[in-house]
């Protein structure tokens, strides 16, 4: 185990970052500080932040999931679909979208579980399947979808984006099962020492595929939210999405080798990269360098984690 | 009868045999669906969509080989990237050959990064690729603006590219094979190629004979990086553009030819010769499917599934698995 000491200085550095980081954009950016500028901020990054949150769990199993963004592709064509030829109550089509996603994620999880396989090469594999899946759904046409409804779009009361009151709550749900219930401390016991969770009776294929199906589940969620912002779907949609996820879990002090995380952790990396996001649009650097930016970072937040693994005396699994 | 049974199974079980089955197999239900394919002049002339991807498999193989969850998931992106730099070079005035160079120089000194963050900070290859995946396709596409850069036409430079010797493809004949047969040499007859293998099977009892772990993997990583380098080269030849979006997808083809080859993902077992014939399975599955005018997005969707489909077998036949 990490010393504690050490472990408080990794939990509060996230915050001390995104402190930093409004101050310093507070400061070069005159747009930046204003209630909608950050109301926008909320709205585009409440689906981030609700995959992030399941994102967590996974992780912290010693598993990934890189198939997110395509899987968000898929789930948002099948939103639109719905919406527009089925005429479905919008209830209807958020159980539909979030219980396909449930079981495109459990499919991911088997294939981890019970293939044996690395997290990431399945899961890699899984990108381009449903990516191929969602080429074939859209067949050369962009799916256009009427706006579904407004509190899963831009709505807000008073200032307070609603999706934002949505993935908090998803957050608070999340972090009192890693907390309280058997499912959560099963997982820190399987990314801790996979055998040993094993022997001690613990479900540990049950667990990763549940830990998918949650993941699954959500995607779903932020594609019918994504759906209700956008209104429509491409060959590309969710493309690159799965680099923002990772990067806010592992900004957000997650161990990449699994058995160490929090929610409240994601949480500020979240904001952390969505408030880097809006940094750049706002300052008017190119988009491109999004991804430089949370390519670095990723590869900061890993590289010191390891570090201090190290210097606490603790050998780092590959 | 038991000496027969004894010494036919290593061939019967061995990657290779299953591999060269699966080729002969995949030429006669191509040649009824689709007889116009499968010629000799046309069978000769698809290899060059596999050269570039041959050497970024090469570099992926003997990473893997080492062992300790090694993988580069950059060599696509490494690829852009260094392509663009090479670009840039010709725009800048440097006469190509040069540029050419700098194009490997600079593979090498991104494989020389990965290298350093997982050999020597230690993060997770698996990780630490993943980042520069991002990192240097999103470099690749800062620094060229976005936009193709043309214009390699002098000096012979297109014929490694698109020249043929013989109907055999330049960059078949002039890159690939000497690649295969130089590496295929240093693994066979140098201790390069043992200490790989001891590496991979373990990094304790490497260095109780006296290996070091940490420089080898370095090192493979600049090889690697350096690979890419090359396959821009060939790429920048053969399209006379650089894309900053060149070697996109390329890292799944890569891992997908070096696992399906028989590499254990988990490293210490493999042989560069699995991995070349599962090169060709990818570029006669690749071909037949273009062919028959399946579009390139299934295709890597029929080879995300050929690469899950590849380990699951791995894990299957050696009785063992991530734990």
């Amino acid at each position: 185990m990490v010393n504690a000491r050490l472990e408080r200085i990794r939990r509060l550095a996230i915050w001390v970052l995104l402190a930093a980081q409004l101050v310093a954009f507070s400061f070069l950016l005159p747009n930046f500080l204003t209630a909608g500028n950050l109301g926008n901020v909320i709205v585009n990054s409440a689906g981030l932040a609700i995959v992030a949150a399941a994102m967590t769990f996974v992780i912290i199993l010693g598993c990934i999931d890189v198939s997110v963004g395509s899987m968000l592709g898929v789930l948002a064509w099948l939103t639109g679909w719905l919406t527009t030829t089925q005429d479905m109550p919008v209830v209807a089509v958020l159980g539909i979208v979030v219980a396909t996603g449930a079981l495109m994620g459990s499919l991911n999880g088997s294939i981890v579980a019970k293939g044996r396989m690395t997290a990431i090469i399945a899961t890699l594999g899984m990108l381009f399947v449903w990516r191929s899946v969602l080429y074939g759904l859209w067949g050369g046409r962009d799916l256009f979808a009427p706006p579904l409804v407004p509190w899963l779009g831009g709505m807000r009361i008073g200032v307070v984006p609603v999706v934002g009151l949505i993935a908090l709550a998803v957050f608070a749900v999340l972090a009192s099962v890693a907390k309280r219930r058997r499912f959560g401390r099963d997982i820190y016991a399987v990314g801790n020492d996979r055998q040993a969770a094993r022997l001690n009776g613990i479900p540990v294929d049950r667990r990763i595929i549940g830990a998918f199906a949650l993941l699954g589940a959500l995607v779903g969620l932020a594609a019918v939210m994504q759906m209700a912002r956008v209104g429509v779907v491409q060959a590309f949609t969710g493309r690159d999405f799965e680099l923002g996820v990772i990067a806010a879990v592992l900004i957000g002090g997650t161990s990449i080798t699994g058995g160490r995380g929090s929610l409240s952790g994601t949480l500020g990396g979240v904001l952390f990269v969505a408030v880097l996001q809006n940094g750049i649009v706002l300052s008017g650097v190119p988009p491109l360098w999004n991804g430089v930016a949370l390519g670095a970072f990723v590869l900061i937040a890993v590289g010191s984690d390891v570090l201090l693994e190290r210097r606490s005396g603790q050998e780092v699994p590959a | 009868m038991t000496s027969l049974s004894v010494s036919a199974r290593p061939i019967l079980t061995d990657r290779r045999t299953m591999l060269a089955l699966l080729l002969v197999g995949m030429l006669v239900v191509f040649s009824q669906i689709s007889p116009a394919l499968v010629r000799p002049t046309l069978l000769v002339d698809i290899t060059k969509f596999g050269v570039v991807v041959g050497l970024l498999a090469l570099g992926q193989t003997l990473i893997i080989l080492s062992g300790r969850g090694g993988i580069d998931l950059s060599v696509g992106s490494a690829l852009s990237l260094s392509g663009i730099v090479m670009g840039l070079a010709v725009s800048a005035g440097v006469p190509v050959w040069p540029a050419a160079g700098i194009a490997i120089v600079t593979g090498v000194l991104l494989g020389a990064f990965n290298g350093f963050l997982i050999a020597v900070v230690g993060i997770p290859a698996l990780i630490g690729t993943v980042g520069t995946l991002f990192l240097y396709g999103s470099l690749a596409l800062v620094i060229s603006g976005g936009r193709a850069i043309s214009g390699y036409g002098e000096a012979g430079f297109p014929f490694i590219g698109q020249g043929t010797v013989l109907n055999v493809p330049a960059q078949l004949l002039l890159v690939l094979l000497p690649a295969y047969a130089v590496v295929g040499w240093l693994m066979a007859r140098t201790r390069f190629g043992r200490t790989i293998y001891e590496v991979g099977n373990g990094d304790r009892a490497a260095r109780l004979v006296g290996r070091s772990p940490r420089a080898l993997r370095f090192w493979l990583f600049c090889i690697s990086g350096g690979l890419a380098g090359l396959g821009a080269v060939v790429t920048n030849s053969w399209l006379q553009t650089a894309r900053p979006a060149a070697g996109s997808g390329f890292e799944l083809q890569a891992v997908t030819i070096a696992v399906l080859g028989g590499t254990h993902i988990f490293g210490g077992r493999g042989r560069l010769s699995g991995t070349f014939l599962a090169l060709f399975v990818v570029i006669l599955l690749n071909a037949g499917l273009q062919f028959n005018g399946v579009d390139q997005v299934w295709q890597s969707g029929v080879l995300g599934l050929l690469l899950i489909g590849s380990v699951v077998l791995n894990n299957l036949l050696s009785g063992e698995g991530d734990e």
